[in-house]
């Protein structure tokens, strides 16, 4: 398990992962567990009706609230909100640990002085962030797979795995992030405040957008539109959208590598 | 290139290193031959670690450069497998065992197992199955020193190597070192005291507030050796008593107390000494910290 820096870190986050995925396997347990129950609410569907739009942008996903499809539910009850939230949190803090953890730790001379350079460092960092997240993503599906099935809930496996998939992108955006404030500063601090501090003022540019007209022009730049504005959970991956966050993922990588080769390290 | 360039496995051209506005190291030129032991010393904050973090690639130069191989480390960052390096601030992954670290560290380096690894933890005793988070400061850098050595690099760079260890691990890195000199590889060694190096050093280097004032062969420093002559008076001589006297400089004084070098015959100072009253006398060779310390001060007064 130790063989090149994506095992060794992949190992030092396998307790973490475990933990994580026992969260999202008993989140998903009770938001299946209790769907029968509000679906057949009709009082509740009514309820929501009269919430107010502001409210409800908030537990939009895709566009619409809409308790009375599984589609709708789980949008409103996991993807809109919590799924993201568990994603970005484990997300942000591997992409902290990545870098400027060995190095508040003081054990990145040491892993350096090794025959590695720092791009192919920050590579690997990178490529055990996707692996933890895809670990999370698959966790995530299958567990909604079971629960879904079980409870039989009318959604497709295809359109469960888009959104899972569209969450955790979003998730690997704001991660790549907190790797490259890692790779620019060595702080640890920093690199989860910044990403953190992003993320909020990305769901709320989205959220708020769509009550706030003055709002919709940027609305584009914040990754959570593009993560739920094509409503995955009812039409699968849209095209641009998860471009969009590939290419926006991949630019904060690329500006991380060279940027961490220049630095001196701390 | 003349040949003894192409002989140097460490070389420094105007290595110079600001943080902001604050000294790192200035203008270092020096050069580090294929073989031989190298004392880089220095009190604490004189720009030793600073060095060896510029060698190592880890922080850049100002200005200046600093070579391994002939090559700036940052072109080939693959010239690391040839080079052992031990922090002066060894920090190691507290979760793992010695061996799983040095397992990951020889995968890293392309080692197809452990190396001379195992050897080198039961020369120095050190046990390789507990976690690193439960050893003493002293077997924690006894994993360092393994980790640096294991994959028997062409050069050696320990920054203050011995810290922490009792006094027969000491000697045992020592003979480690004094090994791979004789299988013709290079130790780059840095101590905050001569004596520490003196008996394994080849050449040594001094630095002293980012600037390196001497490099001596330590054979030099033993020609240059002297007795250090301590009198106690029974009262202060007069400021000149003893100048003039053959062989003889004046190194200290407190009040009644004087201490002399004295180099070559000592009837000269005998016969100089019977015209005081002395209380106490103690004569005995300078060791070469002193020796050392007064070479710097002719060099500072002669610059």
């Amino acid at each position: 398990m130790l063989h090149s820096v994506l095992l060794k870190t992949l190992r030092d986050t396998r307790r973490a992962l475990a933990w994580w995925s026992l969260g999202l396997c008993g989140l998903v347990s009770i938001m299946v567990a209790v769907y029968p129950s509000i679906r057949d609410n009709a009082s509740l569907e009514s309820l929501i009706k009269d919430y107010p739009e502001a409210l409800k942008a908030f537990i939009a996903f895709g566009g619409t609230v809409d308790y009375g499809s599984a589609a709708g539910y789980l949008g409103s009850e996991l993807f809109s909100f919590m799924v993201p939230l568990l994603f970005l949190v484990a997300a942000i803090g591997a992409g902290a640990r990545a870098i400027a953890g060995e190095e508040e730790r003081g054990t990145l001379d040491l892993l350096l002085a090794n025959p590695l350079s720092r791009n192919r460092l920050v590579l690997e960092k990178l490529a055990a962030l996707v692996v933890e997240l895809a670990f999370l993503g698959a966790v995530l599906w299958l567990s909604l797979a079971i629960g879904t099935a079980l409870t039989a809930m009318e959604i497709g496996l295809t359109n469960l795995a888009a959104a899972t998939f569209a969450a955790a992108l979003l998730a690997l955006l704001f991660g790549v992030l907190a790797v490259l404030v890692g790779s620019a500063t060595g702080r640890r601090g920093l690199a989860l405040a910044v990403p953190a501090a992003a993320a909020v003022a990305a769901y709320l540019v989205n959220a708020l957008a769509a009550i706030v007209g003055a709002l919709e022009p940027v609305r584009p730049l914040s990754p959570f539109y593009h993560y739920a504005a094509g409503d995955p959970l009812r039409h699968g991956l849209t095209l641009d959208h998860t471009m969009a966050l590939v290419i926006v993922t991949a630019v904060l990588a690329a500006i991380a590598l060279p940027v961490f080769s220049r630095r001196d390290l701390t | 290139m003349t040949t003894s360039e192409h002989s140097a496995i460490v070389q420094a051209r105007s290595l110079t290193k600001f943080y902001g506005k604050d000294r790192g190291v200035e203008a270092l030129e020096f050069s580090v031959e294929a073989g031989e032991i190298f004392g880089f010393l220095g009190p604490n904050g004189a720009g030793k670690t600073t060095t060896i973090r510029l060698l190592l690639d880890l922080i850049r130069p100002s200005a200046g450069r600093i070579e391994v191989f002939g090559l700036e480390l940052r072109a080939k960052p693959a010239l690391r497998r040839r080079i052992g390096y031990l922090p002066g601030d060894l920090r190691l992954y507290d979760q793992l065992t010695p061996r799983e670290l040095l397992g990951y560290f020889a995968h890293l380096r392309g080692l197809a197992s452990l190396g001379t690894a195992t050897d080198l933890a039961e020369r120095l005793g050190l046990e390789l199955e507990r976690p690193i988070k439960s050893l003493s400061k002293g077997n924690r850098q006894k994993v360092g020193i393994v980790q640096a050595l294991m994959h028997t690099p062409d050069l050696i760079v320990l920054d203050e190597p011995t810290s922490g260890l009792d006094p027969l691990v000491q000697q045992t890195v020592y003979d480690l070192l004094l090994e791979a000199r004789a299988a013709g590889r290079t130790v780059f060694l840095s101590s905050h005291v001569l004596p520490e190096v003196q008996h394994v050093a080849d050449r040594v280097a001094l630095l002293r507030e980012g600037r390196l004032v001497l490099v001596e062969t330590v054979e030099s420093l033993r020609a240059h050796a002297f007795n250090r002559v301590e009198v106690t008076f029974g009262k202060e001589p007069a400021a000149d008593a003893f100048a003039g006297i053959a062989g003889v400089r004046e190194l200290e004084r407190h009040d009644a107390s004087v201490v002399l070098a004295l180099e070559g015959e000592a009837d000269a100072l005998v016969k100089a000494l019977a015209e005081h009253h002395v209380l106490t006398l103690d004569i005995h060779e300078a060791d070469l910290e002193d020796v050392f310390l007064s070479l710097y001060r002719k060099a500072a007064d002669a610059a």
